[in-house]
């Protein structure tokens, strides 16, 4: 049974891929992991399968799953509309505003642009699978200390941004947070903010790795 | 009065989790999908739709049009007393308003359906030539002559003047933009309705569907208990929200619509494009004569919309005489409105410029000019100001910033390949209020509830009402829970005109106090198992109307009712204004002519600050729009079409993390014991208005080249050709 955002299924042949590259064709931020070509690996395989339903499994915050899904399904949708994982927000669809973003292996990645057809193998992390038990993730509390936000709304992406930002080595001073943090748009200007709960986290989340 | 405790967000630990709900996130079961289809053209006609390609797409299980509409009666506007943010409705006729109007509406089983059928539609068109900018032929002017202030003989003061600014500042169109992207989720149970939809204003959003729909008011519930951004654009109802709505009756399942980015530039409201003629005059000692502000803004055909703020430019300064008017322009654009700071943004910037100006002319600090024309009562009608810490700001942020070290010389500082510009403004706001009622329950645990159909747009509301609870009931924050966002609660505020916390918190005030009354405690000996022991209850509830004391019976009459009553300001008897002064710093590259702002510095006086740290971070992304009104923003209008070219929140340019350096808000402590019953000034907007003229005015003390409009790009600092 194949799914597409919103729930409804479709039949289609069960296709199975492998060694795909992950990730998103991460545009517009420079700052941003670059995984470009992923989508299109995923166009083409479909092209040559001729699915329009491919099945991955992948995990998300340390589930393993696996979908048959419409091809053209994105990760961000598939987690707001299919798992209900709405803590990751959609702000462009473009992956202009960095809202979306999640962790594919460990690294920051716009999921508003990332086919879950190319997610074969992959692990997800989401803002709902950082905190340990109710424990809240040394950044999550940074953001907090920090008055890090205001609406809240771009903070889900800020956050798993910022902890890609610090594993990347990209953490070490404030302009360097400033620079490498800037694919995550806050319009309500929390950025003074989100510089110092990088600052803040920082130490700690190279230790965690 | 106190500066209040920088508490933590309460809400906090729901926003790095993920964890609070926005309109979007809520779960309804398994909604359909809706798209929207806009229109390509700027004028003319649909002439015909093809939806055979989209209702092929599998799943699709509606077409709206005008040939096929869904019963959606019209809503008063806004700005006409209404709730609407145009009086325009999708589907009423063939005819297109404007480039991105609304022509279509697809429901869909899936969203990637909806998206592909939405492509599908084939929508021809009978064209026409837009008149949709300034300077396009075919615009309309409208004069509105009982707007304008004028006070003495302005051609006289005018003469008599030593130096004088006779100059046109233009502003550009901004989009909001805030981060969430616009959406409606509607849900019918029976002939009740429940719609999510992010929301300034709950309680009008419920009126306004109501009429649509043509249903009782009591049968809508509308649910935004957190808000991504608002800043102005989520005020008035948008047109699609009964539309949803509509189509889930006719469907029979919860539809859900997300606005593309693209499309929420065009199906929402913007601040419009100002030109404005500004004469200002000033004796050899720098005393003001004659000041003159005229506006013309941009506006729909169908509705006048105008922001009109030389009514508060002029009640600045000190003048002999004053005259002010505005005009609208109806042009082939969607209806625009506010946007934070709506008349401040714009009009500070060319009265801050030109006061910065005729400085230079008079050869005089901008910092001492101001201070000369300092005033105790505003120069129309004499009326006292509530307080007025102006020139409190001033030395506080010239000190911060080391001024005086200021020379007034065009290029007096290089840094290498930088030319380095200082500029100050002033900054105001209006304090503003508005009838609001809250219900608050108290119980022997010592535990506290809050209820009001008040809005948390990132402001810290919910914060700030637990505090002000916490404080006047003698209990600690956590103690307090808080509601809001929701119409079925008692009526709130629009979450606008910065007026949510002084009407909050006089209502909670007002609330405590009848507790207080029935149960015979005081804030500062409060011990509630004791005090509802000697009471003979387990818990108490007491719920208050507050009406600012100015409100007209009118305006007192809107609670329930869905309608807005904005209170203060200007006032018959009160001139009610907080106040702020800014200093900018930056840098011009002198071969790129790249501008960079490395250090702003704000100083703000707004009575009582109920956080230091919510209080701080509104002013700071204040300053932060204020960049981007001075350098980046811009909603970029082909006037061949009146396509925005720049629909897209990579292209319209808002201030990234990089953008930012140093920046500071100082907390001028100020007591106001005559503006409301709680001593608040709103605190939302002021922070966006004088930072465009500071940073214009450091720009032409770095390089000379006076910059009369915003945005300032790199190309209007290039040596002309």
């Amino acid at each position: 049974m194949a799914k597409t955002p919103g729930g409804t299924n479709r039949e289609g042949p069960r296709v199975s891929r492998r060694g795909l590259l992950q990730g998103s064709v991460a545009s517009g931020a420079a700052a941003l992991g670059n995984f470009a070509g992923g989508a299109a690996q995923a166009q083409a395989d479909a092209q040559a399968t001729g699915s329009t339903t491919p099945t991955v499994s992948f995990s998300i915050n340390g589930k393993t799953q696996t979908a048959t899904l419409d091809a053209r399904t994105t990760l961000l949708d598939y987690l707001r509309e299919d798992l209900d994982l709405t803590g990751t927000k959609v702000g462009c669809n473009h992956a202009q505003c960095g809202a979306c973003t999640v962790l594919i292996d460990g690294a920051r990645v716009n999921s508003c642009l990332t086919l879950m057809a190319t997610l074969e193998g992959s692990e997800v992390t989401t803002i709902e699978g950082i905190s340990d038990e109710g424990e809240l993730h040394p950044m999550q509390q940074a953001f907090i200390d920090n008055d890090g936000f205001q609406c809240g709304y771009c903070t889900p992406g800020q956050i798993m941004s910022a902890i890609g930002c610090v594993r990347e080595g990209h953490a070490g001073s404030a302009p360097e947070i400033r620079e490498y943090m800037s694919g995550n748009l806050c319009r309500c200007g929390a950025y003074k903010g989100i510089v110092a709960a990088v600052e803040q986290a920082r130490d700690q989340v190279e230790e965690a790795g | 009065m106190s500066i209040g405790n920088p508490v933590h967000r309460i809400d906090g630990k729901l926003k790095v989790t993920g964890s609070a709900n926005y309109a979007a996130d809520f779960s309804v079961g398994t909604p359909l999908y809706a798209e929207l289809v806009t229109s390509t053209v700027g004028l003319g006609r649909v002439t015909s739709i093809d939806d055979s390609a989209a209702r092929a797409v599998p799943g699709v299980r509606a077409v709206y049009s005008h040939a096929n509409p869904l019963p959606v009666d019209a809503a008063d506007f806004f700005g006409a007393g209404g709730r609407a943010q145009q009086s325009w409705r999708p589907f009423e006729s063939a005819d297109v308003r404007f480039n991105g109007e609304i022509v279509g509406l697809v429901v869909a089983d899936t969203l990637i359906g909806a998206r592909e059928a939405a492509r599908s539609m084939r929508v021809q068109y009978e064209e026409q030539d837009p008149a949709a900018v300034f300077g396009a032929s075919g615009l309309e002017p409208e004069d509105l002559p009982d707007r304008g202030l004028s006070m003495g003989d302005i051609e006289q003061a005018m003469e008599a003047s030593s130096q004088r600014v006779e100059e046109t500042y233009t502003t550009y169109a901004n989009t909001h933009n805030a981060m969430e992207l616009f959406s409606t989720t509607a849900q019918w149970a029976g002939d009740e309705l429940t719609v999510y939809v992010p929301s300034q204003w709950v309680e009008g959003f419920a009126a306004g569907i109501a009429e649509e729909l043509g249903i009782d008011a009591a049968r809508v519930r509308v649910v935004s208990p957190y808000v991504g951004g608002g800043f102005g654009g989520k005020g008035s109802l948008f047109t699609w929200t009964a539309m949803v709505a509509a189509a889930a009756r006719d469907q029979g399942r919860p539809v859900k619509l997300y606005v593309t980015r693209e499309q929420g530039f065009t199906t929402a409201s913007y601040r419009a494009e100002t030109e404005q003629d500004f004469r200002l005059g000033a004796t050899a000692d720098g005393r003001f004569t004659g000041f003159e502000h005229q506006g013309r803004e941009i506006s729909s055909r169908a509705d006048t919309y105008v922001v009109n703020g030389g009514e508060n430019t002029a009640r600045m300064y000190h003048a002999d005489a004053v005259r002010t008017g505005v005009t609208c322009i109806h042009a082939d654009r969607q209806t625009p409105g506010f946007m934070r700071a709506p008349p401040e943004a714009p009009y500070f910037f060319a009265l801050e410029s030109g006061v910065d100006e005729l400085a230079w002319k008079l050869s005089m600090d901008p910092v001492e000019l101001r201070r000369i024309n300092d005033i105790d009562a505003e120069p129309v009608n004499g009326v006292p100001f509530t307080s007025r810490s102006l020139m409190e700001c001033y030395d506080a942020a010239a000190e911060r910033f080391g001024w005086s070290d200021y020379e007034q010389t065009v290029g007096a500082r290089t840094e290498g390949d930088w030319l380095v510009g200082w500029g100050c403004a002033t900054a105001t706001y209006p304090t503003q209020m508005g009838p609001c009622a809250v219900r608050i329950h108290f119980d022997a645990t010592g535990q506290a509830r809050v209820w009001v159909a008040s809005h948390d747009v990132g402001t810290g509301a919910y914060t700030v009402i637990a505090q002000a609870t916490a404080l006047a009931l003698g209990i600690p924050v956590d103690s307090v829970k808080v509601e809001l966002g929701d119409s079925r609660l008692p009526p709130g505020t629009i979450a606008g005109g910065s007026i949510s916390t002084a009407s909050n918190v006089s209502a909670i005030e007002m609330a405590v106090a009848q507790i207080h009354d029935r149960m015979g405690t005081t804030a500062e000996t409060m011990d509630p198992t004791a005090a509802f022991e000697a009471f003979g209850q387990r818990a108490i509830e007491e719920y208050a109307e507050w009406i600012p004391p100015a409100a007209s019976r009118q305006q007192a009459k809107t609670l329930y009712n869905g309608k807005v009553a904005i209170v203060g300001g200007a006032e018959e008897d009160y001139t009610a204004f907080a106040f702020g002064a800014q200093f900018a710093e930056v840098r011009v590259h002198k071969y790129t002519r790249e501008i960079r702002v490395p250090r702003l510095i704000g100083a703000f006086a707004a009575g009582r600050i109920m956080n230091e740290q919510t209080a701080r971070s509104q002013y700071l992304g204040g300053m932060i729009w204020g960049i981007g009104h001075a350098l980046l923003e811009k909603t970029e209008v082909d006037p061949r079409n009146g396509k925005i070219v720049n629909a897209n929140i990579a292209e319209y340019l808002v201030p990234t993390n990089a953008d930012v350096q140093e920046l500071e808000a100082i907390l001028v402590p100020e007591t106001d014991t005559k503006v409301n019953p709680a001593g608040v000034k709103g605190i939302g907007e002021i922070g966006i208005v004088g930072t465009a003229a500071a940073i214009a005015n450091a720009v032409y003390h770095a390089t000379g080249t006076r910059v009369r409009h915003t945005p300032i790009h790199v190309e209007d600092l290039l040596p002309q050709a």
